[in-house]
């Protein structure tokens, strides 16, 4: 997913630098306060770790292999401002030294794997994980599903960026100067691989090494679990296959779920209750509706506050089709994935911020 | 009588549930050249550490010089850019040692640290790759290197600050018998009392060369001390710590027996 | 194992990258030649400029400038087209590719059997592409092939860049290939071990094992690292010694590279 030079414009790339600088600086000022004068060692050797793994060939389920970024395992053992730090500075040499990834698009690459990838896997990681012992299988599958997020919002947040730019620039003549394809190519191209391969490498890799730790060394999984519940028993080498089993039905749940989505628009007309001031002047709509409510006919005008209401949001992606995607099925898809991300992201940011209010009180006390 | 250079007083050592020191003493007088012995495991890297100020003990003290050695005493900036530029550590594994992109920046790190001027840096720096034999390495990155290379980079790096005490972990370790004949030929010319040496190893056959006086340790304690050639007399004690072996071999006479031995010359 | 041969080879070609890269560094080149500083901002500003232009041919006097430039740096254009070239054209070169159908715009030909319509507007967009990615990479592989890197990362400070994230990048590079090198070691010996063919869990836990066992040992190395900087009197600050000094050579270049950086902002607008 390392965008090379000439895909984006330099004013997205510019926008970009922007946006990840102040993530930079905070992450700066908060691992030299945690780390102190072990911070030029460390973050040294993380990072050049990174590095390494992202080199890593890894074996997939069905025979393929793939590789991945690591963000979401940096992130468990380090916490997101190292892993931020550290998946940027291995982001840096991979482009300048060895031409994987851009130098304009270096401040993109790395807001999208290495500040994105590691804020997003850290909240799915801690609320996935809550207060679980620090060797239960609860982790193994908060890290897995971590992982899994992390990488597929970084693929979302590239297939944007590159989506945008044949809207904004393009040469007098009308073609694109930069990314040719729109977001209704790029979204489906970026995500279908991110999705399937490069998700379940990540899957793959955080939940296996996390399970190796709680085997070796549980402790290096101690600063992203604070109130981790001590272990009830010491976790024997056969609950690795339990471990893995936990996570796969969770990954195949996923799966099937999006590759589902788009059996809702075999399911023809609209649901009961969701009606537009519209649909209240149309024939066929009335009968319908009729139809559904026990042969009650609708009023002929639409309801005053329902006609009042309509118009205040005027939602993003009118009826599951965003306007720049010509066939329904692919729309109908993208916004279940971009639908069913934001509820979850909004789900976690919030239980986690109440798990974090929840303790306060108690740790000034 | 001059101050002892480390006057180690009944220190005590824990690192994860388990003892490396126990109630160790010894005293390193100025200008000797001082081998601690040990098998793997005795303890006596553990010490080697303490006695640069790396790690504390958890009880006992350890003074440098007549000024005691703890946590509190390296934090004040003045006292330690003294103690790190008048004792220098070459560690054992020289990869941890060489954390520099090329090898003339390692040996400048030193310098650079104690806040030398540039120019004083560049200079010393050039006459001691020259002083090393190591001249033509010195824009290499470190990982096309071989150890024996390594090894002179590490020792480059430290005596480029001119340490009154040298230690030495393990200094001929995994090196082949060229460079290892180097590094013995070096520590025998230290002898004199221009300097104090600290240096542990396992290796009995270069002891009387290279070492003056020695400690032998073992379970983080001292179990004997003297003389090079009255250590190596006590051949039971050296059975008992590991340090010597007794396997089989074939004596001139034919006969094939076995019993305590070192591999070693004598004239 | 499939998977283990792959990383083995991945960390080969990286550890012969660096080698590579270390040897022409020390050759009598133009761009060996020249101080790190100049090198850097001229690279830098002819990136940007390449990414500005919004005419082909400006792309492409870029590029020949970048072949002239490796030619008089006795940096074989063989190695350019392996480590650069053929990479760009299979990677977004294949990206590029449906382009010309895609992008709308005014029709230029069809596709004889398959009636597919192909577009000015795409073919431009994918010459646009395709000769950016290249030009672009064509350049930093340039300025790395003619640069050690501890001097790439000490020019970088011109930028303003802090100290302290040059020692980080300067330490990272050495230790990814020490890593690289005890990882290579670590598969190597696994790989002798494996006797048939292991399923896929079995797989996954090798590598996730190979891995962990490597953030281990990792992990413990950078406290030994930390005590090795203690040692030698590392106290949290750190200092570099840059002694870049130009010379005339350095300032013609300097003028040569910006003017055409100039040329190709102004002529690409």
């Amino acid at each position: 997913m390392h965008i090379p030079d000439g895909y984006l414009s330099p004013v997205t790339c510019a926008v970009l630098y922007g946006a990840s600088a102040p993530f930079w600086y905070v992450a700066l000022r908060r691992v030299k306060k945690f780390l102190t004068t072990r911070l030029v060692p460390l973050m040294s050797v993380v990072a050049a770790l990174t590095f390494v793994i992202m080199m890593f060939n890894l074996p997939l389920p069905g025979g393929t292999t793939g590789h991945a970024v690591g963000v979401a395992l940096a992130t468990i053992l380090l916490g997101p401002w190292a892993s931020i730090l550290a998946v940027s500075i291995a982001l840096l040499i991979q482009a300048v030294f060895f031409g994987d990834g851009g130098i304009t698009t270096l401040g993109a690459n790395c807001f999208n794997m290495a500040i994105v990838g590691s804020l997003v896997a850290y909240a799915v990681y801690r609320v996935g994980a809550g207060r679980a012992a620090l060797t239960s299988p609860r982790r193994v599958a908060a890290a897995a599903l971590a992982g899994y997020t992390a990488i597929n919002a970084a693929a979302f947040c590239a297939a944007v960026e590159f989506g945008i730019q044949p809207w904004f620039f393009k040469d007098p003549s009308g073609a694109p100067l930069y990314a040719p394809y729109p977001l209704g190519i790029a979204i489906p191209a970026m995500m279908i691989g991110h999705l399937t391969f490069a998700g379940l490498a990540e899957f793959v890799l955080s939940a296996g090494v996390v399970a190796y730790f709680q085997r070796t060394n549980p402790s290096l999984l101690k600063l992203t679990a604070p109130g981790a519940s001590p272990a009830d028993q010491e976790m024997s080498p056969l609950a690795w296959e339990s471990t893995w089993n936990a996570v796969r039905p969770l990954g195949a749940a996923l799966a099937l779920l999006l590759v589902l989505t788009p059996l809702g628009i075999l399911a023809g007309g609209t649901a009961w209750g969701e009606w537009s001031a519209r649909d209240f002047s149309s024939p066929q709509t009335r009968e319908r509706i009729a139809a559904a409510s026990q042969d009650q006919a609708p009023p002929v005008q639409p309801p005053r506050g329902l006609e009042r209401l309509c118009s205040v949001w005027t939602a993003p992606f009118p009826q599951y089709a965003p306007a720049f995607v010509r066939r329904p099925a692919v729309g109908y898809t993208l916004s279940a994935m971009f639908g069913s991300g934001v509820i979850i992201l909004v789900c976690l940011i919030g239980g986690w911020l109440a798990s974090r209010g929840r303790r306060e009180p108690s740790a000034g006390g | 009588m001059p101050d002892p250079v480390f006057e180690v007083s009944a220190v005590t050592f824990r690192y994860h549930q388990v003892t490396a020191l126990e109630n160790l003493s010894l005293t390193i007088p100025p200008g000797q050249r001082v081998a601690l012995l040990g098998a793997n495991g005795s303890g006596k890297s553990t010490l080697l550490r303490i006695l640069d100020g790396l790690i504390f003990p958890d009880t006992g003290s350890v003074a440098f010089c007549g000024e005691s050695l703890s946590e509190e005493r390296l934090q004040d900036a003045g006292f330690a850019r003294q103690f790190r530029r008048r004792v220098g550590l070459v560690f054992q594994n020289p990869d941890i040692q060489i954390f520099s992109p090329t090898v003339f920046d390692e040996v400048a790190f030193g310098p650079l640290q104690l806040q030398w001027p540039k120019e004083k840096v560049r200079a010393e720096v050039e006459r001691m790759l020259e002083a090393m034999k190591i001249a033509h390495l010195k824009d290499r990155s470190p990982h096309h290197l071989s150890t024996g290379e390594k090894k002179r980079v590490t020792l480059a790096s430290v005596l480029v600050l001119d340490p009154a005490v040298l230690l030495l972990d393990e200094p001929t370790a995994a090196l082949d018998p060229k460079s290892a004949s180097q590094m013995i030929d070096f520590l025998i010319s230290l002898r004199g009392g221009a300097k104090t040496v600290v240096a542990t190893t396992h290796d009995l056959d270069i002891l009387e060369d290279v070492a003056d006086y020695c400690f032998v340790i073992q379970a983080g304690r001292v179990v004997a001390q003297g003389a090079p050639a009255e250590v190596l007399r006590e051949t039971s004690l050296l059975e008992q710590t590991n340090l010597v072996h007794a396997h089989r071999h074939l004596h001139p006479s034919g006969e094939i027996h076995s019993h305590p031995h070192l591999h070693s010359h004598k004239h | 194992m499939n998977f283990l041969e792959r990383t083995l080879s991945s960390f080969v070609n990286a550890m012969e990258r660096a080698l590579y890269a270390e040897e022409l560094a020390q050759a009598n080149g133009l761009l060996q030649r020249l101080d790190p500083r100049i090198k850097v901002v001229s690279m830098l500003a002819l990136v940007i400029a390449v990414a500005m232009a919004h005419k082909l041919w400006v792309i492409g006097a870029v590029f020949a400038g970048a072949v002239l430039l490796a030619v008089s740096s006795c940096i074989p254009l063989a190695s350019l087209a392996r480590r650069a070239w053929i990479p760009v054209l299979l990677f977004t070169g294949i990206i590029a590719l449906p382009a010309p159908f895609v992008v709308p715009g005014r029709e230029v030909w069809r596709i004889p059997w398959l009636a597919w319509p192909i577009t000015a507007q795409g073919l431009s967009s994918a010459g646009y592409l395709i000769s950016r990615v290249e030009t672009a990479a064509t350049l930093s592989l340039l300025l790395i092939l003619s640069t050690p890197w501890s001097h790439v990362l000490k020019a970088l400070r011109v930028f303003r860049m802090p100290v302290v994230l040059v020692v980080i990048l300067g330490m990272a590079y050495r230790y990814i290939f020490l890593l690289l090198a005890s990882a290579h070691a670590m598969l190597e010996s696994r790989r002798s071990r494996l006797v048939g063919k292991l399923e896929g869990p079995e797989r996954r836990r090798l590598a996730a094992a190979s891995v962990g066992v490597l953030i281990s040992r990792t992990l413990e190395m950078s406290g030994d690292v930390y005590d090795a900087m203690l040692a030698r009197g590392f106290r949290g600050e750190v200092r570099v010694l840059d002694d870049f000094r130009t010379t005339p050579l350095d300032w013609i270049m300097l003028a040569v590279l910006a003017a055409l950086a100039a040329a190709a902002f102004y002529g690409g607008r």
